[in-house]
């Protein structure tokens, strides 16, 4: 019945356009489709395609009688093409010029190959191409390691077997050539090529069959065909390389002539990447750019998913205050360090990922030797008045640094993974003090200095660090399930020797003996602390919304501080018990937790909990030899609960917030029963008694882009209450005015934060404006001579910035920050302090004619603290004009000038819990710079700013 | 002349209708290489793009989930769900408003697209690509597929199609579509989208074919969005912003 109908269809058709003209503007064709065996096909797709382009124009299927007709067709030549399942496609030219109806009368699809259409087309995902008896394949989609031959690549290739001596079959048949680039390689065999060549070179592989030698010598072609191969070779495989050197130099005002040299050279392939980097200069510039350390480090600049922590994202301890360096390569972005510094800095690095396997190595070197010459004056409240003190000191420090790091992840299977991390470092230091001290009373009769002190000390040390880590993960075939466990090692070992030499001089002294102090001490330190960490987790989908997720955390340190203080003021090295120390400390942490997760539409809500348990074991004496110590032995349990929310809403809306409670745990400094004296009338003592501080945090947040008016907007709060907050008790001793430092724990401190930020086109791309502000307060509770003094203060900040981008050749970024700081102190209202920063900028980048560019930053500081009449005003001025080389743009040549008017200096100021600080240091001023740059990427000259690694 | 190619195949499509699969859901994963992407940002060095495609090559493909209703007749291209997930499906996140509804009889077209912070009606009547087809062959999803190329010349990509010769329907994902077969893989500009198709289902599906109401929706022709889009583009490369974290690439 279908049948009937579709041919009395097709036959008006044919009818309607039979009837019209002799010359007609638009053909019909017609055929009939069957396989070799005469079969009817029905549903053969048939399109019509230009010859020109290959634009398809018309097309249709086979009915079930394996006719199909297409209609509608213009005057031209064609190329027709039928292709239907388990057939090979075939292509034919069709011409449209004289008959209406072209009858192609029967066309005969040919079967592919079993072995062809099975093995290759099924089992090979990868697009094949088939011209008439051609299989071409891409290699770009079989991958073999790197350096692999052309055999090991034919191994892959679906329907192409390569037996142990390398003879090859193709679709059931032995291949008996093999052509590369159409050409015969060297010699008969066709082995010659597939074992020589490279299988990088190869871009495709055809398979075909050939006339044999003989017919295309005779040519009499006997019918027999033989299996053919040709190697198609790449123009060039994917590889690279990259790289960069700036030098420069230039005199400065009241130093020696400025350098700098800088350079980095990357080559990468596919799966490797190789670097080095290195900088030298006398311009402060300490440290790598994120730049320069992503093109450094590559694909292993940054690794998500390897923290061995499981659990509340930052609710598991942390410790404060660590003096240790970093043991990760050091980033300083574009900021001038203080002081004067030079900086040296080399390193290399090597990766090599693949899918399964990612490894990654480097090592880099660094050395600084700093100068600080810094004045500063600071105000210390006591219930019984104020001191002042002023000082002045004279510092070089140098240190060298040698950091390695390496990191393996090796993917098991689909569902397992394992990471392992290692990073260490090896640094020597030493340093010279040089410095004078003045303490004054304030509001007494006399001005003149009550204590006074010169101090000449020098310190050396070694330290080695390192931390390792094995995180293994693993996923189940039930989505959401997952299961994770770590190990973990870090060890922290320091030898240090510092020699003091100080003069103290106390005026008010009744005793003569007592005016004049002098400490000569050798001071060697040698600490290790290791950690010894393991943490599990595993989560289970309750539902597709609900999760349920479940942790331990175990970590356990094991400080030992060995100290011995030897007093040099005579040969006879007599040892001083009461600062020398032997120490042990063992700190064991376990956390026990759980927590749900709802996540549905962009809703995410966590809510859990988690038990934490801290023990302390100590034990301390004067020194090692003794048999009698004394113990420490506490326990602290605290739970920990934790909420977090963020929802995305339409329209560009995000929102976010929680609470959790923070635990800081005491650093090892200030765990330490050791007695700093470095400084003899500021004496600091760690204690061994300290809790952890338990920060209760509440915070919620808003977010808003309007990407239709490039608005955007976000803001938010933030409030935390504070238990056990370490703190520094001060003492004073009324007669010496030496004061003492003791960290203590106490309850009743706080903190909030606002802050706020609109962003907004005054015009589109040409004018931005950008509205910001922020206030942080705080309260402190500190202990001062036993009195508890209560510390409020209240900073506000406020920015704006207007973006100038008018043209092509001309921008202006205009600044202005405004901060205010305000500190009220319970038991010394009169002491009651200002601090106002502020900072207002001007920049302006024109492009001339002649490809020259021409920059300039204008930046006004102002400080002021009026309680100490401290006003400084600091006009920074820098330009540069610089200009693209070649044509290739590869050079770029430039003149710098900093600070133009001289005036450059590092200002420090704030107001704390029981002090007003302010400090100037010398640094940098100015100095001019003529530089040359050559990128093998080409010089990037912009006159925009805001780029995200600028 | 395309056009009543495609009528006539739509009606032999349609008699065929109970002997082939030709009505069902097309699931698809949408995925965006970033390196790949940055490297079409104007503004952006050859130094920045080495160095961000070397930063982030070991980083997974973001990846979505699409899904595509189609008969002989029309088709709906939409989210696969509400929500976008993490790969652990313990994180969810909003998806935009996004239904792309076709009439191949009718010649229709509505589209529904939030972006640039409104949402856009596009109803205009339907105009295909001009597809070129090629002779590679590959089989997806047991679906022995024939490939086809055009060119969009609103966000000049490169476009590349895998369609099936065996499921006679010209709908496609995304924009795509006009083929004498159902597009199971798209390649937006040389790999930086690519969709692929993760299971086809054949069941009745005409019920599913409709657009949802949107409120507050501003309406547009194809010529006012195609001015949208370009407006858009070149505004933010001019600000050295990426115009593809609004948009769709």
């Amino acid at each position: 019945m279908k049948h009937r109908l579709l041919q009395l269809f097709f036959w008006c058709f044919l009818s309607g356009s039979a009837l019209a003209q002799t010359a007609p503007s638009r053909f019909a064709l017609q055929a009939t489709v069957t396989d070799t065996l005469g079969a009817k096909l029905n549903g053969a797709t048939v399109m019509l395609q230009t010859v020109t382009d290959s634009t398809l124009t018309n097309y249709g299927r086979s009915a079930e009688t394996g006719a199909f007709v297409l209609k509608g067709i213009k005057r031209g030549s064609y190329i027709l093409k039928i292709t239907y399942v388990g057939m090979m496609p075939l292509t034919k030219n069709v011409s449209f010029e004289q008959e209406a109806t072209v009858d192609l009368g029967t066309i005969k699809l040919k079967p592919i190959a079993k072995e062809l259409y099975e093995v290759v087309v099924r089992t090979a995902r990868a697009p094949l191409t088939i011209r008439g008896d051609t299989v071409e394949y891409d290699t770009r989609a079989f991958k073999v390691p790197p350096g692999s031959s052309v055999e090991d690549l034919l191994r892959k290739l679906p329907g192409v077997i390569v037996d142990r001596e390398g003879n090859i079959r193709a679709q059931g048949q032995e291949v008996k050539k093999v052509l590369v680039d159409g050409k015969q390689f060297f010699s008969d065999d066709p082995k010659t090529a597939t074992k020589n060549l490279q299988a990088e070179a190869i871009s495709k592989v055809q398979v075909f069959s050939d006339k044999t030698e003989k017919a295309k010598l005779t040519g009499v072609d006997d019918g027999t065909k033989e299996k053919t191969m040709n190697l198609e070779l790449k123009e060039e495989f994917k590889k690279g390389g990259f790289g960069k050197i700036t030098g420069g130099a230039g005199p400065a005002s009241n130093l020696s002539a400025r350098a700098e040299v800088r350079g980095n050279y990357n080559k990468f392939n596919k799966t490797q990447q190789f670097s080095v980097i290195g900088l030298a200069n006398n311009t402060n510039q300490t440290g790598l750019s994120w730049a320069d350390y992503q093109d450094f480090r590559g694909s292993n600049s940054f690794n998500w998913n390897d923290n061995a922590d499981f659990g509340f994202g930052g609710g598991f301890m942390y410790f404060g205050g660590g003096d240790e360096e970093s043991l990760t390569i050091p980033i300083s972005g574009g900021d001038r360090g203080n002081g004067l510094s030079d900086n040296q800095a080399a390193g290399v690095n090597y990766n090599f990922d693949t899918k399964k396997t990612k490894i990654s190595s480097s090592y880099y070197f660094s050395q600084t030797k700093l100068r600080s010459e810094t004045q500063s004056e600071e105000n210390n409240f006591f219930p019984t008045g104020t001191l002042n003190t002023r000082s002045a000191s004279n510092q070089i420090n140098r240190n060298s640094t040698h950091r390695i790091s390496f990191r393996i992840e090796k993917e098991l299977d689909s569902l397992n993974k394992i990471v392992f991390v290692n990073n260490s470092r090896f640094a020597t230091a030493n340093a010279l003090l040089f410095s004078n001290r003045d303490i004054r009373r304030i509001l007494s009769a006399t001005s003149t200095p009550t204590t006074s002190n010169t101090t000449n000390n020098n310190s050396t040390s070694q330290s080695f660090g390192t931390n390792n880590s094995i995180i293994y993960r693993m996923n189940f075939k039930k989505k959401g399930r997952s299961f994770a466990a770590s190990i973990g090692y870090q060890l922290n070992a320091n030898d240090a020797t510092l020699n003091i030499n100080a003069e103290n001089r106390f005026y008010e002294a009744l005793d003569l003996n007592d005016q004049f102090r002098l400490i000569r001490q050798r001071q060697a330190t040698n600490s290790n602390v290791a950690q010894y960490k393991a943490s599990l987790q595993y989560v289970e989908p309750l539902s597709k919304k609900v999760f349920w997720e479940s942790f331990y955390n175990f970590n356990l340190r094991n400080d030992a501080v060995d100290r011995d203080v030897l007093d040099t003021r005579t040969d006879q090295l007599l040892r001083v018990d009461t600062l020398s120390r032997y120490y042990t400390n063992n700190y064991t942490y376990n956390r026990l937790g759980t927590g749900f997760r709802y996540t549905n539409k962009g809703l995410n809500i966590g809510v859990g909990g988690a038990v934490q348990r801290f023990t302390l074991n100590g034990q301390y004496a004067f020194d090692q030899t003794l048999p009698v110590r004394q113990t420490i032995d506490r326990v602290f349990t605290t739970f920990i609960p934790n909420v977090s929310l963020n929802f995305d809403m339409k329209n560009n809306k995000f929102m976010y917030g929680g609470y959790n409670l923070r635990v800081q745990i005491p650093s090892s400094r200030d765990l330490q029963p050791l007695v700093d004296n470095s400084n003899p009338l500021f004496i600091s003592r760690g204690n061994p008694d300290l809790l952890p501080a338990l920060t209760h945090g509440v915070n919620l947040g808003f977010q808003y882009f309007n990407p239709g008016s490039f608005t955007n907007y976000y803001g938010g709060v933030s409030y935390g209450s504070i238990t056990n907050q370490i703190v520094y008790a001060q003492t004073i001793d009324p007669r010496t005015l030496v004061r003492t430092s003791v960290p203590v724990n106490v309850s009743g401190g706080n903190n909030f934060s606002f802050y706020s930020n609109v962003s907004f086109p005054l015009k589109k791309t040409k004018a931005t404006l950008d509205l910001g502000g922020n206030i942080n307060a705080g309260r402190t509770l500190t202990p001062i001579n036993g009195e508890l003094n209560q510390t409020n203060t209240t900073n506000y900040n406020i920015n704006t910035r207007l973006s100038l981008t008018p043209a092509d050749w001309f921008t202006f970024y205009g600044n202005a920050e405004i901060g205010i700081g305000n500190a009220k102190y319970s038991i010394s209202t009169a002491e009651d302090a200002q601090t106002i920063s502020n900072n207002y900028s001007a920049d302006a980048n024109v492009k001339l004619p002649g490809g020259i560019f021409v920059s300039s930053t204008f930046n006004y500081l102002l400080y002021r603290n009026q309680r100490f009449g401290f006003e400084r005003n600091l006009p920074i001025w820098n330009a540069a004009v610089y200009r693209l080389v070649g044509k290739a743009k590869k050079m770029e040549v430039r003149l710098s000038a900093f600070d133009l008017l001289n005036r450059n200096v590092n200002v420090s100021q704030y107001a704390g819990p029981t002090a007003v600080f302010n400090s100037s240091t010398r640094t940098l001023a100015r100095y001019f710079m003529f530089s040359m740059t050559y990128n093998m990427r080409g010089v990037k000259a912009s006159i925009r700013k805001g780029g995200w690694d600028d | 002349m395309l056009r009543y190619t495609l009528l006539f195949f739509i009606c032999c499509a349609t008699l065929l209708a109970h002997a082939q699969n030709t009505e069902g859901v097309a699931l698809y994963s949408r995925k965006t290489d970033y390196a790949k992407l940055l490297t079409k940002l104007t503004y952006l060095s050859q130094e920045q793009k080495d160095r961000y495609a070397n930063t982030w090559k070991n980083d997974e493909d973001w990846s979505e989930k699409m899904k595509l209703v189609f008969t002989p007749t029309a088709s709906l291209y939409s989210f696969a769900s509400e929500s976008g997930e993490s790969p652990d499906g313990k994180y969810t996140w909003r998806n935009k408003d996004l239904f792309f509804y076709r009439e191949y009889d009718k010649e229709q077209v509505v589209d529904v697209e939030e972006m640039l912070g409104k949402t856009y009606v596009v109803e205009d009547t339907l105009r295909l690509p001009k597809w070129k087809i090629g002779n590679q062959v590959r089989e997806i999803l047991g679906h022995m597929c024939l490939v086809a190329t055009t060119f969009d010349p609103v966000k000049q990509h490169n476009i590349k199609a895998w369609f099936a010769q065996d499921i006679p329907v010209p709908a496609g994902p995304e924009k795509y579509a006009g083929l004498p077969g159902l597009i199971l893989e798209l390649d937006v500009d040389e790999g930086i989208i690519i969709l692929e198709a993760t299971n086809v289902s054949f069941k009745p599906v005409a019920a599913d074919l409709k657009v949802p109401k949107t409120k507050k929706a501003k309406k547009v022709d194809e010529k006012g969005y195609a001015a949208l889009i370009k407006n858009h583009i070149a505004e933010q490369m001019k600000e050295q912003q990426n115009p593809y974290w609004t948009i769709r690439y």
